[in-house]
């Protein structure tokens, strides 16, 4: 953050916005939370520790603290040399002084009190304002100078909306709707409808895989298929049927301890068996129960607390009030959920590997069907009634053969792991994390010593209560996590920027408020609405005039805030990996939009598995109308990614992701250039320019051009590709073999009767297409 | 473009690409490849890099790392660690007094422990006179070049988690890997070919341990600093090639397009994104270029070939020992060989004989290159597997389909070129070969003499994440002094 923003707080130093960042990032290391690693028997992370001799509230020149930390005497001064710190800024100690000198006062971490809704500030110009976010976004603006970008246009807007929320591209019929709907609302409209396609869920599925580890895949060494694909289509589900955020918690984290779970939460509770497990000859039970145990306390507390607890298996946190024992409590939760370790002893070395317990149940295609069958034998019964009469043999016969169909229909289900509880492994916190080493204390399950801990009398606690916990509206992190990363996926960063570590470490939020307003409004709507709505959060979000804005930076705020952590603008970023491929598949028309189901295979470079084994395994790229289907049913194969998912940032799915990077590399150039998957998607769009577009080369290449970029071209751009094209015409038409050989990529059917060389000069035009900066990202 | 978008634009682009800085003009510079783009190796004198580290923490003795990673963990008993007591007491129980409280991976489920003798010869070598299998004689005859450690240490057991630890420093996923960290630290001194590339091959028809792609991610760090897999069937690199019916020229037409048009359009929108991306673009065109001709050994004289003993494209360990000098003489940072198959749980005998036969020469061939070629003296060679073997044997010890089992807690490696000290044998382990005595080595120590001997102090190679500063070596890490040269 630049110090101009700083220019307001020019006031009062508070303790959680200006000093605990300093001291812990420079003083917490060896002053701090962790007992084993203090130095000089001095803690800063506390009142009591502080005032025992470093720190005199209201006396700053006095307090060794700051003779410490201003001293010119590299001996002396802190933090020293050998911890490779760098010394305090001036301002820095300007503020550590101010804030003693004002009484030390101290505040314990701000995402660990409870979120109080503010009001939303009245601002004196709220004439672009749509909703409190807004209020709350200007009044800062404002306290800079700073006007809020314009509206987007509308293609630009209709474009932005349509990959955010369904992550996939507007058609330019649907873009031309938009325009032509002359609603004031219109735009509402139009979040309304994208919200209510199925789309929606495909592409929020996406984001929580990242988080929660999905993959298709065990991980670890052999890295065999693991069977899990009703999972996936739970959580497609669940988003598009706007399940509330704490029952969808409740179901993954605890479904089997529901009473009389339906198939989908049992289905749900696969979240606690999606971890790295390994088959490996010779893995001791042991080390794998304790690396188990880590994971999933790993998992757990990034996906839901956004903390990081890693470090905590060893020791304690060094920044964060997170201790060992809290570590091995939380694990505790987790200790029914298996018995094994390794799978070596209970599986073998297949494609699909077991990995009890699993039950057999529907995806998403064929509980459609279920539930039509059940609707119509429902009906029946209850038309059969008690009165047998007339026709009632038809009728009854008619049943009998629906419930025929509905038992034969579960020959379609499938295996997929879940959680059953057994009884709990004794957990022991591990000295140093040695799994070898069982002289620890035994512990209970029970949440970290900061919170208030489980009452549950004498019963011990369950992940049932644990996911309870998260949930109960009490708790200060999940909300706020869950409103942070939701903001990140909309305006492209954080309010506060560390998606997974909203801990000291975390950055102060650079508008607290506002992120605390909408953690509220998203447990306890002020509407009065059930909490925990996720569209209705997304809703809020999307429909703010900030969401609105134009992306164009614009000179004079880019000086006063060039990170846009003032939200005067919309971000614009690339596509992630999925909406690249998903984009290409769609504006060619090869796109098959069938939802749910078992992984698919896209093609994959020969030999691309070969350093696997046990077993060794082949790749049969799948060659009917699962090659076309969206990337979030592609095969996740976590050792070996795919490398145009790997080239576009997708992560493996071993830990959890909350943030992706975006790189911009050669490996991503040669995939959009090469890889046949994008190849065969410009030859078919190549064919349905031929095919579908009227009137000349520029009208033709206005046509793709709108296709793929949603907007106008202009006449240079025109220009451009029009070279291209009676370049390659005239190359192509010399030679049909290179021409037929680039029309016949991939496994799509080919057109009859379309020139080949007029085909190939095409199919050139759509690679560009295909390859640039702008078809790629979200602006 | 007027001065205050030139600045927002400089601004943002430090947002975007760390320390990256490009250039508008004709010559393509890759934020891939060279973290700092302009400051170039060419002009880099002793001190300086092109990556995050810069000045660099000590002057460098190396600039590049070759890893001969001999994965599945070869015997050191059969390679370089001596063990006559070993051998005097063969079939014999082995003493609780080593074993007790120890992990054991495949031997959880043996009923008894019992010594198994070394299964070949030792001879003296070279000026310096180390002691070598017989099963080694090309890497017998650059003794007076290797220090061989016999005193490594790890943490874990099995296979897939030990080459995490080895690679990462710990055997949690999503860390960078060795190759990662040091490119990301040095940037690469290659303009058309990745910092970081990967080669992996097999020796005979066993089914060996797998290898896992996550041994060359780059964890958080940014993912142009992944190593880059080649391959010696198919495509050298994924998608290298033109797609079927496109050659360079008509490539060259839509790669000159899309640039045009990215121009244009940054132009409207000044986003210094794009400005990298058509950097990127001309880049992946050298590279289509660049990667074919690295791979073209012809231009090798027939002594060379014979010398490492590459009979042609064959993804063998000598023909990917040849890719590596190549690669090596072309600027690449990190070059990781992972020769698979040392995985000896049974027929240890026969099976670490005929991978010998496969790495033996090559290895040898690769540092005698090097030398002739001057390049030794800035090139680090790392050799050595994720682990090493027990001295119990696993199975029946009077059986030939006798094998040693996983062990971590002493085994050997040896090092060459780029600072090492050459011609000695650094460490030892008891005298039955079961734990590192004196002089141990972790593999945290390991990391940290790399990092010094490339200018890098293990302890300032760090990168936040999660609000933690991680680095290589973790919270330890040693730089072993006594094998410096």
């Amino acid at each position: 953050m630049s110090n101009s923003l700083r220019a307001e707080e020019a006031t009062a130093p508070r303790f959680n916005r200006d000093i605990r960042p300093i001291l812990s990032d420079r003083c917490f290391p060896c002053h701090g939370h962790d007992a084993g690693n203090r130095k000089a028997e001095l803690r800063l992370d506390t009142l009591e520790g502080a005032t025992e001799w470093a720190v005199v509230p209201g006396d700053a020149e006095n307090s060794e603290v700051i003779l410490r930390v201003s001293s010119d005497d590299p001996e002396y001064r802190m933090p020293p040399a050998s911890s490779h710190r760098p010394p305090l800024a001036p301002q820095q100690i300007e503020l550590l002084r101010r804030w003693i000198d004002a009484g030390a006062e101290y505040e314990p971490h701000w995402s660990y009190i409870r979120p109080e809704k503010p009001e939303p500030p009245q601002i004196n110009d709220d004439a672009s304002a749509r909703n409190a976010i807004d209020r709350f976004l200007i009044e800062k603006q404002q306290q800079h100078n700073i006007q809020p970008a314009a509206e987007a246009d509308r293609v630009t807007l209709a474009r932005r909306l349509y990959f955010d929320l369904t992550g996939l591209p507007p058609t330019p019929a649907e873009i031309d709707e938009f325009l032509a709907d002359k609603r004031p609302d219109a735009y509402e409209h139009l979040v309304d409808k994208l919200l209510a396609s199925p789309a929606y869920g495909e592409r929020m599925a996406s984001w929580w895989f990242d988080l929660v580890r999905f993959a298709d895949t065990v991980g670890y060494h052999g890295d065999q298929d693991h069977r899990i694909a009703p999972y996936r289509d739970y959580v497609i589900k669940s988003f598009n049927d706007n399940l509330s955020f704490d029952k969808f918690t409740i179901e993954q984290l605890a479904g089997d301890l529901l009473e009389n779970p339906t198939m989908w939460q049992l289905v749900a509770t696969g979240y606690n068996r999606i971890l790295q497990t390994t088959h490996e000859g010779g893995a001791q039970d042991g080390e794998y129960r304790a690396k188990h145990l880590s994971d999933r306390v790993r998992n757990f507390s990034e996906v839901w607390l956004a903390a990081s607890m890693g470090c905590a298996e060893c020791h304690d946190h060094k920044f964060d009030p997170i201790t060992q024992r809290d570590f091995y409590r939380l694990g505790a939760f987790f200790a029914d959920v298996d018995h094994y370790g390794s799978f070596e002893k209970i599986a073998t070395n297949s494609l699909p590997t077991e990995r009890p317990p699993e039950i057999l149940a529907w995806t998403l295609p064929v509980f459609e069907k279920a539930e039509k069958l059940d609707k119509k034998i429902a009906e029946l019964e209850s038309a059969l009634g008690d009165h047998f009469k007339g026709d009632w043999e038809k009728k009854r016969d008619e049943l009998i053969s629906l419930k025929r169909e509905r038992i034969e229909l579960e020959r379609e289900f499938v295996p997929t792991m879940i959680t059953r509880a057994t009884t709990p492994r004794e957990i022991r916190i591990l000295p140093r994390g040695n799994w070898m080493d069982q002289s620890g204390e035994v512990v209970q399950p029970q949440v970290p010593h900061i919170f208030e801990p489980l009452a549950g009398g004498d019963r011990r606690p369950t992940r049932l209560d644990l996911a309870r916990w998260l949930v109960d509206g009490n708790n200060p992190l999940t909300a706020r996590v869950v409103v942070n990363r939701l903001w990140h996926r909309y305006f492209g960063i954080g309010l506060s920027k560390g998606l997974l570590d909203l801990g000291s470490q975390g950055e102060w939020p650079q508008n607290p408020d506002l992120l605390d307003w909408l953690a509220v409004e998203f447990v306890a709507p002020a509407s009065g609405y059930p909490g925990w709505d996720v569209k209705r959060m997304v809703r809020l979000m999307v429909t703010s005039s900030a969401y609105r804005q134009s992306s164009l930076p614009r000179p004079h705020v880019e000086a006063i805030d060039p990170d846009n952590r003032l939200v005067a603008r919309q971000s614009r970023f690339r596509l992630e990996a999925e909406q690249i491929r998903d984009n290409a598949l769609a504006v060619s028309g090869l796109l098959v939009r069938k939802i749910g189901g078992e992984f698919v295979q896209p093609y994959q470079p020969a030999k691309y598995y070969m350093h696997l084994n046990f077993p060794e395994r082949d790749y049969f790229p799948s060659n009917d109308e699962n090659q076309f289907r969206r990337a979030l049913y592609v095969h996740w194969q976590r050792q070996y990614l795919h490398p145009w998912l790997l080239a576009f940032d997708a992560p493996t799915r071993e830990e959890c992701t909350a943030q992706r990077n975006t790189s911009n590399t050669p490996s991503a150039a040669l995939v959009l250039l090469n890889d046949p998957s994008f190849v065969e998607a410009a030859r078919a769009l190549a064919a349905r320019v031929l095919a579908e577009a009227q009137g000349d080369d520029q009208a033709r290449l206005r046509w793709a051009w709108r296709v793929v970029l949603a907007r106008e071209a202009r006449s240079e751009e025109i220009d451009l590709l029009a070279k291209l094209l009676i370049k390659h015409r005239a190359y192509f038409s010399t030679d049909n073999s290179a021409a037929e050989a680039l029309t016949s990529v991939g496994i799509s059917k080919r057109p009859e009767n379309l020139p080949a060389a007029e085909w190939a000069a095409w199919t050139s035009v759509c690679r560009a297409l295909f390859n640039l900066n702008e078809t790629i990202s979200r602006n | 473009m007027n001065r205050f978008f030139a600045n927002a634009e400089r601004l943002a682009r430090r947002t975007f690409l760390g320390q990256a800085s490009l250039g508008l003009g004709s010559i393509a510079l890759t934020g891939m490849l060279q973290p700092k783009l302009w400051a170039g190796a060419a002009n880099a004198s002793l001190g300086t890099s092109n990556g995050a580290v810069e000045p660099l923490h000590f002057a460098p003795k190396a600039k590049r790392v070759i890893f001969l990673c001999m994965a599945g963990g070869p015997s050191q008993l059969e390679l370089f660690d001596e063990k006559p007591k070993l051998a005097d007491m063969h079939g014999q129980a082995m003493p609780e007094s080593y074993t007790a409280g120890m992990p054991i991976a495949q031997l959880q489920n043996q009923k008894e422990l019992r010594c198994y003798g070394p299964q070949v010869k030792f001879a003296s070598h070279g000026q310096s006179g180390q002691r070598i299998s017989e099963l080694l004689p090309h890497i017998g005859g650059i003794a007076d070049d290797i220090c061989i450690i016999r005193s490594l240490q790890t943490e874990q057991i099995n296979h897939d988690p030990a080459h995490t630890f080895m690679n990462t420093g710990t055997s949690i996923s999503g860390r960078p890997s060795m190759g990662a960290w040091v490119t990301y630290g040095l940037g690469s001194e290659s303009a058309d070919l990745p910092g970081f590339v990967v080669l992996v091959s097999r020796a005979g028809t066993r089914s060996p341990q797998p290898i896992s792609s996550r041994q060359w991610h780059s964890g958080f760090l940014p993912s142009r600093f992944q190593g880059v897999p080649f391959h010696s069937t198919g495509d050298p690199v994924h998608y290298i090639g033109n797609p079927p019916g496109v050659d360079r020229t008509r490539q060259e037409d839509v790669i000159n397009t899309v640039n045009a048009l990215n121009r244009l359009h940054d132009a409207e929108v000044h986003n210094p994104e794009i400005t990298t991306r058509i950097a990127q673009y001309e880049l992946a065109f050298r590279m289509q270029m660049s990667v074919p001709e690295l791979v073209k050994i012809a231009d090798e004289p027939q002594s060379v070939l014979d010398s490492y003993g590459v009979k042609g494209a064959d993804g063998s360990f000598g023909y990917n020992c040849l890719i590596a000098r190549r690669l090596a003489e072309r600027g690449v940072r990190f070059i990781h060989l992972y020769h698979r198959d040392w995985d000896h749980h049974n027929r240890i005998n026969k099976h670490t004989r005929e991978l010998c036969e496969s790495a033996d020469k090559a290895s040898a061939a690769l540092i005698k290159d090097l030398k002739q070629r001057g390049m030794l003296d800035d090139t680090l060679i790392v050799w050595g597997g994720e682990f090493g073997r027990t001295p119990m044997a696993q199975g029946d010890v009077n059986s030939p389909e006798a094998g040693r089992d996983h062990h971590i807690k002493g085994f050997s490696m040896w090092l060459a070129g780029g600072g090492i000290k050459p011609g000695m044998t650094y460490g030892t382990t008891d005298e039955l070969g079961y734990s590192a005595q004196e002089n141990k080595v972790h593999v945290h120590d390991l990391h940290a003499t790399m990092l010094y001997l490339l200018g890098i102090d293990h302890t300032r190679l760090t990168v936040r994440y999660q609000g933690r500063d991680f680095r290589l070596t973790d919270v330890a890490g040693h730089v072993v002094q006594d094998i410096l040269a």
